[in-house]
């Protein structure tokens, strides 16, 4: 063979492809933006970098935006929607899992939200929520929930939970599709055995399908954080963000920065900001999801 | 933990660095930029122009009328329509990589110091002045100046101009005891805001045909519709944006929270309580659809209103129940025989310095905003007719317009009184300070910050916005960018 082929090159060139994918696509704009972080350099003033402004972006980023606004917003929104999407998911898989009549066909619809692009979730969730003949606003109403006066949209109280129920809304058969197919992949002996050692129901739940699909939820969960971290289409379609900053996003504030302000270094800035935030909150999710495993 | 089921570091690390990357891919633009290439104006051969406009009104009304364009100069012209953000999305990726994406683009009032400071569209000046049949003083003045001037030059014409003025129900005005509001300024000498919110009050809860109304309608959806709404009462009463613009020298320091504006801010949270609580949340059009589908009493918005409300939907053909129980009316002022500021808007043609159509995007920018091409507009029955917003004087005594548009004597004396750069002022990152503006507006709307609290936070944030963008101190060269120079401007290209 000759030298350049030879066993110990031959993984680095196999490998070289997806790096070369891997730094020109992530760490190359990564790059970019941590230098623009650094410039000042507005479109709507210049269209080439004017200066070097040192940290200056970074502290614009929480005096001139409500940044902090929308970090709680984004957190809130994240970690609440994943807990009810979850919950939710794993309450439609058990039901799935106990084989009743027609679950099939309930199989096959749950698919339908999950395929439903989020702008289109968002018009749809318009109309159901409007102040005005709005069917969620009939039932939220019937079941005594206080629906404000300006509507679940234009209330501070309330818009961040709309957008949280619409995205509840698209995002939970999904888990409860991969919580299922984890469930029909548990070994069917361990669960018969904890039933015939006399196991209540929430025994097994707790003792026996929550560890069983635990895998593949904790990864599931993290996936959905970090696409809620990034909620966007929704927040854009249901409330622009407001009342005020009450359901503003930390993409949201992204967007008007970048797509609106054509603020390109404070934009840039914003950016490495959220992404340390959320390699932070990841790290500590994994520590503790994971703790004492080898991942 | 069975090891087939093991979440491995490298999945970790592949996984946040895919999340890292696309955060950062979305903040960065792609490619390199540079200056826009001189301007030239050399005729080139190609007989179709590409048009990129913006879904208003003005837009149905022009796509309706193109062919009369074509058949007269054989030009083919491509028209795409695109949102307002998505418009402006599309024409800085095309400048900045220098993409010959279309040969006219609408332009906002509010892009042309973007535009023209970076090179991106080219000055009509030389345009204007080698041709004569461009009638550049048929164009009001103010028009002219709130819309298509920056530092000296007219780098668009106006295809659309929005001015501001009153819808009211007369019907409703009948029945509560009230007299018509002044269509002319003429009667309209002590008609104030003052009588303005009176009759708002004494309209709210009113019942009428088993209808309960509400006073008024608001545009309250942060953070650029409630701009465009506030922006016309807090001007009235006296509020400025900065220390010293649009006249020489420039000073940014800002002025918006001032005694005036506070007086405005808190007046306009009464506004509210007598408006639909959802209208916190409405776009322009809502408004504008809200009044139309019967349930309010009066109104002030952009003139385009004047002929949409007679449709039950925004541009749905369909009309609405209060076609013939409305009429229009001038903006009050703040004191009786007070000094009038009125908001002005609209949209106008540009030509892109990258446009390889030069001679034939300059033939159709001439025609669309000329009287005849405005006229054919005015005249096109689209589903109803849709556009009056005309910036040319012959316009307004045009027989065949004046019947459809039975407003346009008011409209003429609101937009003489117009002032688009005072109102909302153009400045470069004009679009920074709406988007906290309007969102100080809204909370102190919500009532989640007093009027006072509300303003002091936008102060802080304009300081904050134009020192950070290096507008605080202005070293650049100042422009006295005032209506008597674009009266001069005007002269000079039509000599």
């Amino acid at each position: 063979m000759p030298r350049l082929l030879s066993t110990k090159t031959v993984p680095y060139l196999l490998l070289a492809p997806s790096l070369i994918v891997l730094l020109s696509l992530v760490l190359y704009p990564m790059g970019f933006a941590l230098i623009n972080s650094f410039r000042f350099w507005n479109l709507q003033t210049s269209p080439t970098p004017v200066s070097f402004v040192g940290f200056d972006n970074y502290k614009m980023v929480f005096t001139t935006t409500p940044f902090l606004a929308a970090l709680k917003n984004t957190v809130v929104l994240s970690v609440l929607a994943t807990c009810a999407q979850f919950c939710l998911g794993m309450g439609i898989a058990l039901l799935l899992y106990t084989n009743l009549r027609g679950m099939s066909v309930v199989r096959a619809l749950l698919i339908m939200p999950v395929s439903v692009a989020p702008i289109v979730v968002g018009f749809l969730f318009r109309y159901l929520f409007a102040p005005e003949g709005g069917l969620l606003i009939w039932l939220l109403k019937g079941v005594g929930f206080p629906v404000p006066p300006q509507g679940m949209l234009g209330n501070a109280n309330t818009a961040l939970l709309s957008i949280g129920m619409a995205d509840t809304w698209e995002w939970t058969p999904f888990f409860a599709i991969v919580l299922y197919a984890a469930l029909l992949n548990s070994p069917q002996e361990i669960i018969d055995a904890a039933r015939s050692d006399g196991a209540n129901k929430l025994s097994m739940l707790w003792y026996i399908f929550l560890p069983m699909v635990k895998p593949i939820a904790a990864f599931l969960i993290m996936i959905r954080f970090m696409q809620l971290f990034n909620s966007f289409d929704l927040v854009y379609v249901l409330t622009g963000g407001g009342p005020g900053t009450a359901s503003r996003t930390l993409s949201f504030n992204l967007y008007q920065e970048g797509l609106v302000n054509y603020n390109i270094g404070l934009t840039a800035a914003m950016t490495w900001i959220i992404v340390i935030i959320v390699a932070v909150i990841i790290n500590i999710y994994t520590m503790v999801v994971f703790r004492g495993q080898e991942w | 933990m069975n090891k087939k089921h093991a979440f491995t570091r490298r999945d970790f690390l592949r996984m946040t660095g895919a999340v890292g990357g696309a955060l950062a891919v979305g903040a960065i633009p792609a490619l390199e930029v540079g200056a826009a290439p001189p301007p030239r104006r050399s005729a080139q051969a190609t007989e179709t122009v590409n048009v990129l406009t913006v879904g208003d009104p003005w837009d149905l009304a022009l796509q309706t009328v193109t062919e009369q364009f074509t058949e007269e100069t054989g030009i083919e012209v491509k028209i795409e329509s695109l949102g307002y953000v998505a418009l402006q999305a599309r024409l800085v990726n095309a400048f900045l990589t220098k993409t010959a994406d279309a040969d006219v683009v609408a332009v906002d009032q509010m892009w042309i110091s973007q535009y023209a400071d970076n090179g991106w569209i080219r000055s009509l000046d030389d345009y204007i002045k080698a041709d004569s049949d461009t009638e550049i003083d048929d164009f009001l003045p103010e028009v002219l100046y709130s819309l298509s001037t920056w530092r000296g030059s007219m780098w668009t014409l106006p295809i659309a101009a929005y001015a501001q003025g009153i819808m009211y129900r007369t019907d409703l005005f009948e029945e509560a005891g009230l007299d018509p509001l002044p269509a002319s300024t003429a009667d309209a000498e002590d008609w104030t805001w003052e009588q303005y919110f009176d009759m708002v009050a004494d309209l709210n809860g009113m019942e009428m045909g088993g209808e309960e109304f509400f006073g008024t309608v608001v545009i309250g959806a942060q953070p650029v519709p409630i701009v465009h709404m506030f922006t016309q009462l807090s001007a009235r009463y006296g509020t400025r944006w900065f220390e010293n613009f649009p006249e020489a020298p420039w000073d940014f320091t800002p002025t918006i929270n001032s005694p005036e504006n506070v007086a405005a801010l808190t007046d306009w949270k009464k506004l509210y309580e007598m408006a639909p609580p959802e209208s916190i949340n409405y776009l322009w059009f809502d408004a504008g659809t809200r009044f139309s589908q019967g349930d309010i009493g009066m109104f002030f918005h952009w003139t385009p209103y004047f002929y949409l409300v007679n449709n039950e939907g925004y541009l749905s053909g369909k009309p609405s129940p209060v076609v013939d129980k409305f009429k229009t009316a001038v903006l009050p002022t703040l004191a009786a025989d007070g000094p009038q500021v009125v908001s002005l808007g609209g949209w106008s043609l540009g030509m892109p310095s990258t446009s390889a159509n030069q001679d034939a995007a300059w033939q159709f920018i001439k025609w669309a905003t000329g009287a005849d091409g405005q006229k054919a507009m005015g005249l096109a029955d689209t589903k109803g007719y849709q556009f009056a917003d005309f910036g040319r004087k012959s316009l307004y005594e045009d027989a065949s317009l004046r019947k459809i548009y039975p407003f346009l004597d008011t409209q003429m004396e609101m937009m003489v009184l117009g002032d688009g750069k005072v109102v909302r002022p153009p400045m470069p990152i004009y679009t920074s300070l709406e988007a906290v503006y309007g969102l100080q507006i809204n909370e102190a709307m919500s009532g989640a910050a007093t009027p006072e609290a509300a303003l002091e936070t936008t102060d802080m944030l304009f300081n904050n916005i134009l020192t950070g963008n290096q507008m605080i101190p202005y070293n650049i060269e100042s422009y006295d960018d005032t209506l008597e120079n674009t009266v001069a401007l005007i002269e000079e290209l039509s000599a």
